[in-house]
């Protein structure tokens, strides 16, 4: 029988942090956040291989929708063939970073070195998806801490572009990030897992977005918004993959269909008109993404039943339906009134919105 | 033993502020017929409700200030309500210190004397600013309702001139509720 793998206690919590990471085991990775501790300069070879044991992990955890919580895609291994996922040094500087290194901010270079990190995470080499993927995890397991809004900060974070696809809301400001490697190969396959999780999450930050009450908070959020859907869509269209595109309208159908407007409801009537006006329009991104699925899907009637590309649009079309023409009018109409030069507010509703 | 002497410091200020504010949006109209002689038909509507009109856009300048400028081709709308004003402040700040130190006290108080000037500015500039918004905002609403009125107007023509297109306009009826019927023979 083979004798079990040594390793030194810390490096044991970089590997329980990688697995919690993996499986979606939001709290208990929480819980280890809370108390940082120093880690040696180096892993050992075992301390290595078990991390890529737990590495090895996450493509089955995100087929298992166990990850992120989202729900087992249907038929998914049906469509595709498994394939590997790459990391590369980014994501050990990440379990790093989450173990060490955010004690060490604000630190002298000495207490930095003392706890075996880096105090920021920089972004020195393209992610590999593998890194992107922990990334996102990371982000989704410290959601609601400061460690996520210390995290969204890092360099390394903002230069991947699946964190930004899943967290536009936390990172803020226009995104610089390329999407075209989720649209293609086992990043289209991540981005078709994450689809539900990610549908979800845009929900939820439009209906927060109700509630926000200082503008310039709102322009900062629609910037980012857009800048990323813009960026996912057009690079989803040049893939040919207009379809990992459709978390945009399972956001949007629920909140069109029950007529719960973006339209930010509490800004602060002391600021200028001027930021308030740019709040407006800011907060219809989404409703932004839902006209370009409407332009897409008016391309789509018109492919006739003998060209190349039918079977697609027919499938874009059956897509389309979840949010349908009228409920895309309604966006239009939403988003006309965002534009429109505005009107001296009233006490507004007392209601609440409850959660889709 | 040192003595002690009383520093007081006097300064004051004279500011001209600026504080503006504006909005834009589009205008909503219907495509009854093309774009070009649809701003066409809201130029001689806007025209008639004292906006000047230079090329594709027609501007009015208010005696308060308030600039609206209408963009014929893009069909939108601008509103800006600025405003110039003089601000003068003083403050006298005083201090009792030992003579030796009284060369930094003065500086020190000349200091503190010049941040409770540029507070108290800084006050008063951000209440100017919330009352050009404010006094914005009614405006804001006033121009709206004139706008949807000229848009209406200017969409009751492009109906008419549409209608006379399709036939001999017979009749042509716009109730108090602005619903137009127009009988055309064809």
């Amino acid at each position: 029988m083979a004798e079990p793998a040594r390793v030194a206690a810390s490096e044991a919590d970089l590997i329980a942090l990688a697995r919690g990471l993996v499986a979606g085991q939001g709290a208990e990775v929480r819980a280890m956040l809370r108390r940082p501790r120093a880690l040696p300069r180096m892993i050992s070879p075992a301390c290595a291989r078990l991390l890529g044991d737990a590495l090895a992990q996450v493509w089955p955890a995100l087929w298992r929708g166990g990850a992120t919580g989202a729900g087992r895609p249907a038929r998914f291994w049906q469509d595709h063939a498994p394939v590997g996922l790459a990391f590369s040094v980014a994501t050990l500087q990440l379990l790093r970073w989450l173990l060490a290194g955010r004690a060490v901010a604000g630190k002298p270079d000495a207490a930095a070195a003392a706890l075996g990190a880096a105090a920021a995470l920089a972004s020195e080499l393209p992610l590999t998806l593998g890194d992107q993927v922990m990334v996102y995890l990371a982000l989704d397991a410290t959601a609601g801490t400061a460690v996520q809004g210390e995290l969204a900060a890092q360099p390394l974070v903002r230069s991947a572009a699946l964190a930004w696809l899943g967290f536009a809301d936390r990172l803020g400001g226009p995104t610089g990030c390329e999407f075209d490697l989720l649209c293609r190969g086992a990043g289209a396959i991540v981005v078709e897992v994450l689809a539900p999780a990610l549908a979800r999450r845009w929900r939820t930050v439009e209906l927060d977005k109700r509630g926000i009450a200082a503008p310039d908070a709102l322009i900062a959020l629609g910037a980012a918004q857009d800048s990323v859907l813009g960026g996912f869509m057009s690079a989803c269209d040049r893939s040919g993959r207009r379809d990992l595109a459709g978390f945009v309208l399972d956001a949007a159908a629920p909140l069109v269909h029950r007529a719960i407007a973006p339209l930010p409801l509490a800004l602060d009537p002391s600021a200028t008109l001027a930021s308030r006006g740019a709040a407006r329009l800011a907060a219809g991104a989404l409703l932004r993404g839902v006209a370009t699925w409407a332009a897409w899907d008016r391309a789509h009637r018109g492919v006739r039943f003998i060209d190349d590309d039918y079977p697609t649009a027919q499938r874009l079309l059956a897509r389309f339906e979840a949010i349908s023409p009228a409920g895309a009018a309604r966006a239009e109409a939403w988003l006309t009134e965002l534009a429109a030069l505005p009107t001296v507010p009233g006490p507004g509703p007392a209601g609440t919105v409850d959660a889709l | 033993m040192s003595r002690a002497i009383q520093v007081r410091v006097s300064e004051s200020v004279t500011r001209t502020v600026h504080v503006e504010d504006g909005v834009a949006a589009p205008l909503e109209m219907l495509p009854i017929l093309p774009p070009a002689r649809m701003a066409e038909l809201l130029a001689h509507e806007l025209v008639a409700r004292g906006f000047v009109r230079d090329g594709a856009r027609c501007t009015r300048s208010e005696p308060d200030g308030l600039e609206v400028t209408i963009d014929l081709e893009a069909a939108t709308v601008a509103v800006a309500l600025g405003a110039d004003v003089q601000l003068d402040d003083a403050v006298e700040l005083a201090v009792a210190v030992a003579v030796e130190s009284h060369e930094r006290a003065e500086a020190a108080l000349r200091d503190d004397a010049r941040q409770v000037l540029d507070d108290r500015l800084a006050a008063r500039t951000a209440a100017l600013q919330g009352a050009v918004t404010a006094r914005l905002e009614a405006k804001v609403a006033e121009l709206k309702r004139e706008l949807d009125a000229a848009i209406g107007r200017a969409t009751v023509a492009a109906l008419t001139e549409k209608a006379a297109q399709l036939g001999r306009i017979e009749e042509t009826h716009l109730d108090e509720a602005g619903n137009l019927t127009i009988r055309v023979r064809l």
